[in-house]
């Protein structure tokens, strides 16, 4: 896979990104998988893009989504569009598991860090297969986890104590729900690049289901803020 | 017909439509001894014939492991199967160095296909003067593939290739129906059965020239050792077919 900067002989680096999604965060619940993202692309510290699909569905029976560039994503999505598609070529059925995505991905990342020109992404790949439930983690390094939770971003840091308090294994898919819902609320509270719009989407025996978007609710109308008894205005 | 007008090489084709070189490729292939392989729904078992050049030789190997999942036996120019051989099992270390999965056979298959169409179809090129049987596991099921130096390859039941293979052929036509459901055993027996078909009156099945080599989707490819070839061998004496179809 040849990246333009590579073909030009200009060799540029991602240093920083530029348009970034934020956080998101995947259970496995009894059944399948679940992955949430909310719908925000921004640029820099400005919520410019409200409204965007930051899961793709990849296959019949896996998700990806991730949080950093944008623009790495959708790259990574026709990357592993393209080895779905190679089944129609080779015409013997065989469909890459979520597993094969997940390494694939795992690899690519490698490669592209080990050229100090990393996928600036933290890669969330989501799937059911034989009955069983996939969900892995690639970081920007090419580090490749596979566990029955994964958060990223800011939500490594505000949602792991909600997880782990109200989530297990084998809940149900409206109780993952629940939870997702409920740290994409603290998240639009503590997190400056967070927005109350999110998306879910599962991956059951069925396949992929991504849901339409929902706003999480907030609460603003607290005394406090209403009355402020407690500042005082300042004067010279 | 003036076959040596229109054989010398792989870009001219007879007025029947032939390529000559390609078929007499093939009829190296005949002249390999003989391999086959055959399947049940859990399993599939390669059987060859080994050949010995002089008593003082050894004997030539005709099974090679690919991958956990997959193995070839061969028919043919030995050379050019370790070229294949080689090829494969590199294709199947990339596949898993990238997906951590095992290679899909036919996939693997399809591609050994494409490299011997290749040589035939270059001035400067011969055909491959081997025939492979592939049998492997992936997630479509169990597999047996036999592929062609004219680039073709053919999935099977059963299959025999090399010299003689037609009485081995002939065997399988009368008991293929029974080998779906066939324990590994007996796969075992009916294989060293169509081999002893195969062989001259004079030769006799014994450990040291007969190769068993057996994969299952619980079973990684493995070898069967003498003392265990020596068994089966023993047990083909008892050995009747036409119990299997009472069992069922």
């Amino acid at each position: 896979m040849i990246f333009n900067s590579e073909i030009s002989g200009q060799q540029q680096h991602t240093t920083s990104p530029v348009v970034t999604g934020g956080s998101v965060i995947a259970l496995v619940y009894n059944g399948g998988v679940i992955v949430g993202t909310d719908t925000l692309c921004s640029y820099g510290s400005m919520a410019t893009f409200k409204n965007v699909q930051k899961i793709a569905q990849i296959s019949k029976n896996t998700i990806y989504a991730s949080s950093g560039e944008f623009s790495d994503f959708q790259q990574v999505v026709k990357e592993l569009a393209k080895i779905d598609r190679s089944a129609l070529q080779y015409d013997d059925g065989v469909h890459p598991s979520p597993k094969d995505y997940g390494n694939f991905l795992a690899r690519l990342s490698y490669k592209k860090r080990c050229k100090i020109n990393p996928l600036y992404l933290q890669n969330v790949i989501a799937g059911f297969h034989n009955g069983e439930r996939y969900l892995g983690l690639v970081d920007i390094y090419g580090t490749y986890l596979e566990s029955n939770f994964i958060t990223t971003g800011f939500a490594s840091y505000f949602c792991k104590a909600i997880i782990a308090n109200y989530w297990n294994e084998n809940c149900t898919l409206d109780q993952a729900k629940q939870v997702i819902r409920e740290c994409f609320k603290v998240l639009f509270c503590r997190d400056c690049r967070a927005h109350d719009v999110i998306q879910l989407a599962y991956v059951d025996a069925q396949g992929a289901h991504i849901e339409e978007p929902e706003r999480v609710e907030t609460k603003w109308d607290f005394n406090g803020f209403k009355s402020r008894a407690n500042e005082k205005l300042h004067t010279q | 017909m003036l076959k040596h007008l229109y054989d010398t090489d792989c870009v001219t084709w007879s007025p029947q439509g032939k390529l000559f070189q390609v078929e007499y490729a093939m009829e190296a292939v005949k002249q390999g001894s003989i391999c086959l392989g055959l399947k049940s729904s859990e399993n599939v078992v390669l059987c060859s014939l080994k050949r010995q050049p002089s008593e003082l030789a050894g004997y030539q190997e005709k099974q090679f492991k690919i991958d956990d999942h997959m193995a070839i036996a061969i028919a043919g120019l030995t050379a050019d199967a370790r070229v294949l051989c080689k090829y494969m099992r590199t294709e199947c270390l990339e596949y898993k160095y990238t997906y951590e999965s095992h290679h899909p056979v036919g996939r693997l298959v399809f591609k050994v296909a494409e490299k011997s169409q290749h040589k035939t179809q270059s001035g400067a090129k011969r055909p491959y003067g081997v025939g492979l049987l592939v049998a492997g596991i992936d997630p479509n099921g169990v597999h047996l593939f036999e592929t062609c130096p004219s680039g073709n390859y053919y999935e099977y039941k059963c299959q025999a290739i090399g010299s003689r293979s037609q009485a081995a052929r002939t065997y399988f036509e009368s008991w293929f129906h029974l080998f779906e459901k066939s324990t590994l055993e007996q796969l075992i027996l009916h294989g060293l059965s169509a081999i002893k078909k195969a062989i001259m009156e004079d030769e006799e099945l014994n450990e040291k020239n007969v190769e068993v080599g057996i994969l299952g989707k619980n079973q990684k490819f493995a070898h069967l050792n003498a003392q265990e070839l020596k068994d089966y061998i023993a047990k083909l004496e008892g050995f009747n077919p036409n119990s299997q179809i009472q069992q069922e």
